[in-house]
């Protein structure tokens, strides 16, 4: 299988003062599907350009199956790369496009014939073969493209922004079928993107990545409970930050004494911040709780339906709650409450 | 709509008759002087007989038939090979500075360059007496320079497809830079990601893309080559020889029946490039449909 391993990856271009890609380390596992995140302009692109060999990195290695792939030419690696924007060759129809990649290595006539069908069924699409690509949907296109990159069986399939032309009922349905094909063929998939939702909803693991650096590579769920620091907690969401020291081996924040559990307490510095999501803060009129709790101030309650978002001030740190709208007693601006930060959802950053 | 579309009508009337008149008048008037319509010499009938001559008679027939073969080599020549040219040189600069500058330089000078100045500068460096055959012989490669080839007025019409690959080629050029540019490089990289070679990229991929394009202009310039008449009355020799030079010939005969046989040359030319212009038309409609 096809385990991929980059090392301290950089790449520069002429004309931007920081790299744009900065000392990049990643373990994929063969059959895992990692999505790359991270705003415009972050590098994801070009870690994927040099995974396939259109760019040659200025340092670092990339490794699958622990074989460089460096010295092997694009055309021979077996990485196969969907772009952005589809790009089916205007001048054939849908079966040929699907079949290039056979035709490519001289295989068969009738070997690709039957290929091609194959695929076409497997991204449900049968019917269309004789089609050329103008007259089809977007989202038929997205479709078409993966299925003649899937044809070759890649040992590696990077998929760049697959779903962001799409619409959005198309863009779930496109996504259900990404899922559904690579567990189902277990090619070890790379996808990039800028939507955070989109990153957790299909990925095993997420690589975020700010200004060419790798800022954290692990499970959606950890990026929601346990963020690495501020930038990557508030790309995913996050709102609360209070700052804190460790005193004595206990943690002492601006808004009073806190029981910590998290794992991380040994990497911490000595000055820390403490994030936790909205939905995971308790607050009540009456002090109830029996650790963790802090008096505050409601300054704003914002009802949304299912839910009522309160911002509350705590020694003047802002803190923000969510709460199911059904079954609280009303609280309402201007009220004095408590507020709970239970031990085992807080958590500690470094920055 | 109805009335809207009136005055659009009326609006055009007036050019479009004065274009009627010059134009398609004067293209009558050749043709039923092609047809032996001569009042200046008293002569009213119409009949085919100057069209015959050209094509059948014994004074003419080896002339023009020699003549119209040539023309098609020259164009056919010419034409391929500049846009071969053009082609492999556009592929191999286009990423370069070089590209760049090379294509503001032929924007700048060869495109307005009359066909008669590369005319005259291809006698200048490839005829007999020429730069390349004199510098030859003085560093030995021939012992004199009337040894070196004969690729100025020669009966195969070297010459004349020189000059017209030297400008051509710039046209072609310009085009392919272009479409190359809009283009970009997209495609070939994704070719490459699905495991195409550089051939393979060059064969499925860029000849694909750019055959449109490449195309047409070669339609252009293969009319243009066809009907054109200054570079092979200069490049060329008494025979075989072009049909444009042939068809000047007969005007410039102080015998005013050969007008006739002149015009019914021309007409033979042009009905020769039209057809190709239809073929061409056609083929880029055929294209807008299918897109
Ligand atoms: N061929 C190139 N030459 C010079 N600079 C480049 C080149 N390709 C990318 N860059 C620069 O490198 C940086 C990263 O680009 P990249 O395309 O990898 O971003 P991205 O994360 O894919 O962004 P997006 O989400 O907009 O696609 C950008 O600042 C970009 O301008
Ligand atoms: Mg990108």
């Amino acid at each position: 299988m096809s385990d991929l391993k980059i090392e301290n990856l950089v790449k520069n271009f002429q004309g931007m003062d920081r790299p744009a890609v900065n000392n990049v380390n990643l373990d994929i596992n063969s059959g895992q599907l990692v999505a790359f995140l991270g705003p415009s302009g972050c590098g994801k692109t070009t870690i994927l350009k040099m995974i396939t060999g259109l760019f040659q990195p200025d340092n670092g290695n990339i490794t699958l199956d622990n074989e460089s792939l460096l010295p092997i030419p694009t055309e021979k690696r077996g990485v196969v790369m969907v772009f952005q924007n589809y790009l089916l060759f205007p001048y054939m129809n849908v079966n040929e496009n699907v079949g290039f990649a056979l035709k490519m290595k001289g295989v068969n006539k009738s070997i690709i014939d039957e290929r091609v069908k194959e695929m076409l069924d497997l991204v449900k699409l049968p019917d269309i073969g004789l089609r050329k690509p103008k007259q089809l949907s977007g989202g038929q296109q997205q479709r078409v493209a993966l299925a003649r990159a899937l044809i070759a069986s890649p040992r590696l399939l990077l998929l760049d922004e697959p779903l962001s032309n799409l619409d959005a009922h198309l863009r779930d349905e496109m996504r259900e079928l990404i899922l559904t094909i690579q567990q189902k063929l277990n090619v070890t998939t790379i996808f990039v993107t800028h939507d955070q939702e989109e990153a957790v909803l299909l990925a095993d693991k997420i690589a975020l990545i700010f200004d060419g650096e790798l800022q954290n590579f692990t499970s959606p769920k950890n990026y929601y409970e346990k963020p690495k620091n501020i930038k990557a907690a508030k790309f995913f969401g996050g709102v609360n930050f209070i700052n804190a020291d460790i005193v004595d081996n206990k943690i002492q924040s601006e808004i009073g004494f806190c029981e910590y559990q998290g794992d991380n307490i040994r990497d911490l510095n000595k000055k820390l911040f403490l994030t936790i999501r909205p939905e995971n803060i308790k607050i009540s009129k009456n002090n109830e709780f029996d650790h963790n709790s802090y008096q505050g101030k409601i300054t704003s309650v914002i009802f949304s339906g299912t839910h009522t978002r309160y911002k509350i001030n705590v020694n003047n740190v802002h803190l923000e709650c969510s709460l199911q709208s059904v079954g609280i007693d009303n609280m309402k601006e201007d009220d004095q409450i408590f507020v709970h930060l239970p031990k085992d959802k807080i958590w500690g950053m470094n920055d | 709509m109805g009335g809207e579309r009136l005055k659009i009508v009326l609006s055009l009337t007036p050019p479009l008759l004065i274009i009627i008149t010059l134009f398609f008048g004067g293209i009558f008037y050749g043709f039923l002087q092609s047809l032996g319509y001569q009042p200046a010499i008293g002569k009213y009938e119409l009949n085919f007989s100057a069209y015959y001559n050209v094509m059948f008679s014994e004074r003419y027939a080896k002339l023009f038939w020699s003549g119209l073969a040539l023309n098609l080599w020259v164009s056919f020549a010419s034409t391929f090979l500049a846009a071969v040219f053009a082609l492999f040189g556009a592929l191999a600069i286009r990423k370069t500075f070089v590209g760049k500058t090379l294509c503001n330089f032929i924007y700048s000078l060869n495109l307005p360059m009359p066909h008669l100045v590369v005319a005259v500068g291809m006698i200048f460096v490839f005829s007999q007496s020429g730069l390349l055959a004199r510098l030859a012989a003085q560093i030995g490669m021939i012992s004199s320079p009337g040894d070196f080839p004969v690729l100025v007025r020669d009966k195969y019409g070297f010459g004349i497809i020189l000059a017209y690959i030297w400008k051509e080629a710039a046209f072609f050029f310009i085009i392919l830079m272009s479409v190359l540019q809009s283009l970009g490089e997209n495609f070939e990289e994704l070719a490459q990601s699905l495991g195409a070679n550089r051939w393979q990229r060059f064969r499925y991929v860029i000849l694909p893309l750019v055959m449109p394009n490449l195309f047409s202009a070669s339609i252009i310039v293969f009319a243009f080559s066809f009907g054109a008449y200054e570079v092979p009355a200069l490049l060329g020799v008494i025979y075989p020889q072009m049909l444009p030079v042939m068809a000047f010939e007969f005007f410039l005969n102080p015998d005013l029946n050969a007008r006739s046989e002149g015009m019914a040359l021309s007409i033979i030319i042009a009905l020769i490039v039209m057809i190709l212009v239809v073929f061409y038309f056609w083929l880029t409609q055929a294209k807008i449909r299918k897109d």
